[in-house]
């Protein structure tokens, strides 16, 4: 059995068909998945960003380690950023064995996790295959695969037949531009509904006692003495011992009141999504040489995602160009889809760090810690993000799974290698 | 055609041709001009599909592009509108996602179990036993509502057409209504060129339905769009969405060649004039066949000549309304009752299934009938202006959301029904004040453009702005709020979501607007809210107590309206490059190699041996895709020295030197070799994948750090088809086809460029370099020329054994050699250290790109390094990626270039390793991709083959 944190409210109904059932034939309502709490004074952990890193760590502070004084502040509505503008892909098939071994976590939670949050967050695994048009990245993904091997991941590299029988939609023919020479088949993967887990995970957050405070934006955070008391808010000022910045796309800004500087860059990164059609992609695809994914939502839709954009801005507009590039390319690998209609374009804000891994862990200011820095492989890594701060927040000691993660590491120099994998690595 | 009506003074078909189509199978007619839904509505069909997820049949509710109950499949495009597609002879239309068939839907059972099924209700369940959830999914997939795409071989045995056109109208109006064509009109009356962009199959909005009263002014603002000089229709076109600069893109469809075009306008003026959108009313049964808009009727009956039922029940809130009863009583259709919403009148509850049977009145009366009309109230579709800035407040009074023209930029305008109401007058008024004011602008815009421009004539007039009479606010007339009846109804047609959906997602605490409809899919599908907007911010305005201004908007997002990736994709854009040499190289079987956009022989049949041509006697490769930069002026040394590790500022004339650049994070980018051919004129070469990136890479610190160095760029890979002739008898070809150049060793030493005449050919670049280890002269060819050298040099070789050799010779060739290839040999983290290149980098240089970087890794010793390998048993070769593992069982680096060597008659390796691995004689463990290990010392250094350079330097 799993333990239990302290309840401060009532236990929210159970969700099970059986509920279902019970609640269609009395009629009877649903309570709130979470409620809405005044704001206290204080609290022992404030996390700014209600997405799901923050949204996860305040549910294993509370799970794992009992600690349930705590508020998540978001700007906006839960998963209004972020978590609810990528593109949903799943893998652990990174590049570099701290990667590996720290994505691999990641996905085993998610595996678990419906049952874990009583919510249904509906992980596809459909598996996921990153394709190769040359032998430079036919390379690449043999290195790749036998990284993943030794960390025991499922991965290896597959050749055009293989393609072609998981994706008979992809155009695996003798062509001179974007020839498919083979790929990264890596099982595991998939996708999954992402904002039902930011409301699993909120929903389990708030029934085990944190207060999660939307529309209420950090305007401020007060340090003394070289440690953090606390931030103000449009919604009253609130003392804290811990506060984490778990925000994305404004995570310098946050780490600028408490007066921490990171190495990060802010991008936007577009995504789209067709209208729904019949299944017929039953797998992520990804090219990294066309700059493209595309994965097939249980609602029939495609979704696409493409690499950040080359210039650094804060804006969510979406572009026509990246509208063309991404048809084109899409059309590249499967030319029969040219009938199909996009229906919506977006942007989010990616986070980029110079090594193209993320910034975890305590800073100069005690008691300020930063889990950002998370470029376009954030939501990947929610649960164990949360898992970790949590155990960070907890035990006032870096967990070894997010050791190499630290904002240090740039003054060593000791920069991970993500960089070369991940540039369209989702 | 049963209910098709005796002819209409404004039927937009065409009786005298008839077509015949099939609609799931059976066969049809309509006239020309009818669209799918229309000759189905005239032969009696009621049903066009079912709904998303409880199946219920669904009929005709707005009869145009946006109905969200006629999408169907049209041969093998999915998700046509079949209420704007028109018929064409022989179409084959099927339903979509129904089983067995549109009239018995077996997943229709699903509207029975409706009430265990609430809004998210698959969040709640299917979580466990974890292995089952694979065969829950396939459950919930089957669902997916959506037309089919065809499979790939079907797709490519039929034609497929899109292409992309640019404009540059000076005034692009979305919208032709009235006040559109008005607009558009007097802007081409001022003489600007317009571009008028119309949804429709013709122009004119809602005076196409509008009868007697507007006929004329129809015909007259028609006949005056047609007249006007300068004014360009698209039809059945839309403008999908507006960017920076008013960069507007435009979907056209309908066109007789081409399945979907993409406009792209760069218009210095753009006139937003959509009219309005009729929204739906939300009760019970608002989705049942036979519920429909008042101007769906009005289209059905004006336009396309067809009797929407037998016996009408209308709920009007306002004139449209009552224009409808009209038109439903002209054409003889029996107005059981008008329900006045004005009144306080108010339709609750349809009684029926698959057609209307009765409704239920406000008052409890129940009325028979088969169609039922509402016509409740109207969405401003403000798509365009919240692109170019406007933030949507809603208005009360006149019960939608409006924008407010003040918030928008100088070259967006907007007119008509979108802004305002007003007489027939005032908006044809109004569009034309807008039209001249727009026409001034994109003057004074025109103006600044040929202003800034060097080459255009000046005469244009003076640069001033022209005083702008913005034009008089249309008149907002007051409507009544109505949303939602007191019973629950659909609020999301393409959805299936209804109003209780939303009532219920707020009371689990989904509250905000934007959660809302996240956890009810509401306005997520094809229709993307214009229809369903206004009424999911009012119900859960309502759900939360709040008003709508609390509420909120959304977020317009482009494309308006949807688009086929093919239209976006245009035709195909990927050229591939041939170098001049490809014909010789198809010509003698090469087999190809796909490098980035080139095309490469990879090897002609026999790779080893081509090694060995070069080892013993002479080959030729043709290296044409190499990047190759002309570089002038006197402060060429100064980018060298910035972007180089090692000194440039002592390259005499004549000499070649090797150069390494890394990014400012000190990580290898690229390498090459550069030359100086004159005073002030230098050749570089980049890597064939990195010649564009180099490119960039120096004029970014050209143009952004150093605007004041006299440095010009031109990039000329392909002015010169690239020849290396490598070998112990290269100098011996060379010279019988070099007339000018004195190829003596003394004269022309290793690292020496000249230019000179090679087989005739003037102007040649040569320099002596070798990649490949052996002596070799790189021959740069004007390129035009190319074959012509290629072919002399063999020829004139054949008794030297001279022959072509391939990248994969070539390959092994610089591996045996030890050369390095940048990002394969490196990677992303690779700094100068980890390559092998130590030696280059000069620190005592006054500044380079990655200094700082690699001023650091100069005084850390443990980072990775590249090293050679020899395996232990000389047969082994292990892929390229194969993993060093360390005792520890850790990875201690890996394998990044292995061959089997003719030269050697052994395997030779490359490697990335740590550091503490990487000393010369430390044995290794390699893991084998099959599972196996193999052992592997590590080498002095990373030649193998000549590693004291005597060849190369011969």
């Amino acid at each position: 059995m799993v333990e239990r944190g302290r309840r401060t409210g009532p236990r929210p109904g159970r969700y099970s068909a059986l509920s279902l059932l019970r609640h269609g034939v009395t009629g009877q309502a649903w309570p709130a998945a979470w409620r809405n709490h005044d704001m206290r004074r204080g609290y022992r952990v404030v996390i700014i960003g209600g997405g799901v890193h923050g949204l996860a760590t305040a549910y294993y502070l509370a799970r794992n380690h009992q600690i349930t004084d705590v508020a998540v502040l978001d700007k906006g509505y839960l998963g209004g950023g972020g978590s609810g503008r990528n593109t949903a892909i799943l893998r652990s098939n990174y590049l570099t064995p701290e990667g590996v071994r720290f994505y691999d976590r990641s996905l085993q939670l998610y595996r678990g996790l419906a049952a874990d949050l009583n919510f249904n967050v509906m992980f596809s695994r459909k598996g996921h295959l990153t394709l190769a048009h040359s032998d430079a990245s036919l390379r690449t993904m043999r290195w790749r695969a036998e990284v993943n091997k030794l960390s025991g991941v499922d991965s290896d590299v597959v050749g055009p037949a293989d393609v072609k029988r998981l994706v008979p939609h992809i155009d695996t023919s003798d062509r001179p531009r974007y020839p498919i020479l083979g790929a990264l088949y890596h099982p595991p993967g998939g996708i999954i509904r992402h904002d039902a887990v930011v409301w699993g995970y909120a929903r389990a957050a708030d029934h085990l006692g944190a207060h999660l405070h939307q529309h209420t934006e950090v305007t401020g955070i007060d340090v003394s003495g070289g440690r953090v008391r606390g931030v103000r808010t449009t919604n009253g000022d609130v003392a804290a011992d811990v506060v984490v910045n778990a925000t994305a796309g404004w995570a310098t800004l946050v780490a600028d009141m408490a007066g921490v500087r990171l190495p990060v860059q802010t991008f936007p990164l577009q995504a789209a999504v067709t209208e729904p059609v019949k299944p017929f992609l039953r797998t992520v695809v990804v090219s990294g040489t066309l700059h493209v994914y595309v994965s097939q939502t249980a609602r029939g839709e495609l979704v696409f995602g493409a690499s950040v954009d080359p210039f650094a801005s804060y804006s969510t507009q979406g572009s026509l160009e990246f509208t063309e590039g991404l048809a084109s390319h899409v059309l590249q690998l499967m030319p029969s889809l040219s009938s199909l209609r996009l229906l919506r374009q977006w942007a989010g804000l990616c986070d980029m760090t110079p090594d193209f891994a993320p910034i975890m862990g305590p800073t100069d200011v005690d008691g300020f810690l930063v889990d950002v820095g998370w470029g376009t492989y954030g939501f990947k890594a929610g649960p164990v993000s949360g898992e970790a701060m949590a155990e960070c927040i907890a035990t006032g000691r870096t967990p070894e799974i997010i050791s190499s993660f630290g904002l240090d590491r740039f003054a060593r120099g000791e920069l991970l290698g993500e960089k070369g994998a991940a540039a369209v690595g989702h | 055609m049963a209910m098709r009506l005796e002819r209409q003074p404004d039927e937009v078909v065409d009786r005298d041709v008839t077509l015949t189509f099939t609609w799931n199978g059976r066969t049809y007619p309509a006239y020309a001009g009818d669209t799918i839904a229309s000759a189905l509505a005239a032969c009696g069909v009621r049903i066009f599909s079912r709904s998303f997820k409880y199946h219920r049949p669904r009929g005709l509710l707005t009869a145009s592009y946006l109905d969200p109950g006629c999408m169907v499949q049209v041969g093998d495009e999915p998700n046509v509108r079949g209420a704007h597609r028109l018929v064409e002879p022989g179409m084959r239309v099927r339903s979509q996602d129904t089983w067995p068939s549109l009239a018995v839907d077996v997943k229709a059972a699903n509207q029975l179990v409706g009430r265990f099924l609430p809004a998210g209700f698959y969040y709640k369940t299917f979580m466990g036993p974890r292995r089952l959830w694979p065969a829950y999914e396939r459950v919930l997939e089957r669902f997916a509502h959506g037309g089919e795409i065809p499979d790939l071989s079907s797709y490519q045995r039929q034609d497929h057409r899109y292409d992309q056109r640019h404009v540059h109208p000076d005034v692009l109006v979305a919208g032709g209504g009235p006040a559109g064509m008005a607009a558009a009109v007097a802007a081409a009356a001022a003489g600007a060129t317009v571009l008028l962009v119309e949804e429709e199959h013709a122009l004119g909005g809602h005076l196409r339905w509008g009868g007697d009263d507007v006929r004329s002014a129809l015909r007259e603002l028609r006949g005056r769009v047609e007249t006007a000089p300068g004014i360009e229709v698209l039809t059945d076109s839309v403008v999908l969405g507006r960017y920076d600069d008013n960069w507007v893109s435009v979907v056209q469809r309908g066109l007789p060649t081409v399945n979907e075009r993409l406009v792209k306008a760069r218009a210095k003026s753009l006139v937003v004039a959509p009219g309005l959108v009729e929204r739906p009313y939300v009760f019970a049964g608002n989705d049942v066949p036979g519920v429909m808009l008042s101007t769906a009727v009005r289209r059905l009956v004006d336009l396309y000549a067809v009797k929407p039922g037998h016996r009408a029940v209308v709920l009007s809130a306002n004139p449209d309304g009552d224009a409808a009863t009209e038109a439903l009583r002209r054409v003889g259709v029996d107005v059981a009752h008008v329900e006045d919403a004005r009144r306080g009148g108010d339709i609750v509850r349809v009684h029926g299934r698959d057609r209307v049977r009765a409704v239920e009145l406000g008052d409890g009366r129940r009325v028979d009938c088969d169609l039922v009309v509402t016509a409740t109230g109207w969405t401003a579709p403000v798509s365009l202006l919240t692109m170019a800035g406007a933030v949507p407040a809603y208005d009360a009074r006149a019960a939608r959301f409006r924008a407010d023209p003040a918030q928008l930029p100088d070259n967006v305008l907007a007119t008509g029904g979108v802004v305002g109401d007003g007489s027939l007058d005032e908006l044809v008024a109004h569009g034309e004040a807008t039209g001249r004011v727009a026409a001034r602008r994109a003057a004074a815009v025109g103006r600044r453009w040929r202003a800034a421009s060097p080459t255009a004539h000046k005469q244009a007039g003076p640069l001033v702005e022209v005083a702008d009479d913005a034009p008089p606010a249309l008149p907002v007339d007051p409507h009544p709020e109505l949303f939602r009846a007191r019973t629950h109804g659909i609020v999301d047609f393409s959805e299936d979501v209804s109003s209780a959906d939303l009532v219920t997602a707020v009371a689990e605490g989904y509250e905000s607007a934007e959660l809302a409809k996240r956890y009810t899919t509401a306005t997520m599908g094809p229709v993307q809210g214009k229809l369903e907007t206004v009424n999911v911010i009012a119900i859960i305005a309502e759900a939360t107590r709040r008003t709508i201004e609390e509420t909120g908007t959304t977020t317009w997002r482009p494309p308006y309206a949807p688009v086929t990736l093919g239209a976006l994709a245009g035709p195909e854009r990927e050229p591939v490059r041939r170098s001049p040499l490809q014909s010789w190289h198809d010509a003698h079987a090469a087999t190809p190699l796909v490098a980035g956009a080139w095309i490469r022989p990879d090897h002609y049949g026999d790779p080893a041996g081509e090694v060995r041509a070069v080892r013993e006697g002479v080959g030729l490769i043709d290296v044409t895709p190499i990047g190759k930069l002309d570089l002038h002026g006197p402060d060429v040394p100064r980018l060298l020295n910035l972007v180089y590790l090692n000194r440039w500022s002592k390259l005499a004339v004549g000499r070649v030197r090797y150069g390494v650049m890394c990014a400012e994070d000190g990580v290898v980018l690229d390498d090459g070799v550069t030359a100086r051919l004159g005073e002030s004129s230098y050749l570089m070469t980049t890597t064939s994948s990195g010649a564009a990136t180099v490119w960039e890479w120096l004029e970014r610190w050209l143009q952004t750090e150093h605007p004041d160095w006299r440095v010009h760029i031109t990039p000329v890979t392909t002015a010169y088809a690239s020849i290396n002739v490598a070998g112990p008898r290269s100098r011996e070809l060379v010279r019988r086809v070099v007339a000018d150049v004195d190829l003596d060793p003394d004269a022309f030493p290793y690292m020496h460029v000249r230019t000179g005449t090679v087989a005739g050919v003037a102007d040649c670049v040569l320099w002596r370099i070798g990649f490949t280890g052996e002596l070799s002269y790189e021959l740069h060819v004007p390129a035009g020329h190319g074959l012509h050298v290629w072919e002399a040099l063999l020829a004139a070789g054949g008794d030297l054994g001279a022959r072509a050799f391939g990248v994969e010779a070539q390959r092994i060739l610089r591996l045996e050699k030890g050369h390095l290839i940048v990002g394969q040999d490196t990677d992303g983290l690779s700094r100068a250290g980890s390559a092998g290149l130590e030696g280059l980098v000069k620190l005592d240089k006054e500044d380079f790109a990655g200094r700082p970087e690699l001023a650091w890794q100069d005084q850390q010793r443990d980072y990775p390094r590249l090293v050679g390998l020899r395996t232990t048993d000389p047969t082994v070769v292990p892929v390229e990626g194969s993993q060093v593992v360390a005792d520890d069982g850790g990875i201690g680096g890996r394998v990044t270039s292995s061959r089997m060597s003719p030269t050697l008659d052994r395997s030779v390796v490359l490697a990335q390793l740590d550091a503490s691995l990487a000393h010369a004689g430390s044995e290794v463990t390699i893991a084998m991709v099959d599972g196996t290990r193999v052992t592997a010392v590590v080498t002095a250094g990373l030649a193998q083959v000549d590693p004291e350079g005597e060849r190369l330097h011969g």
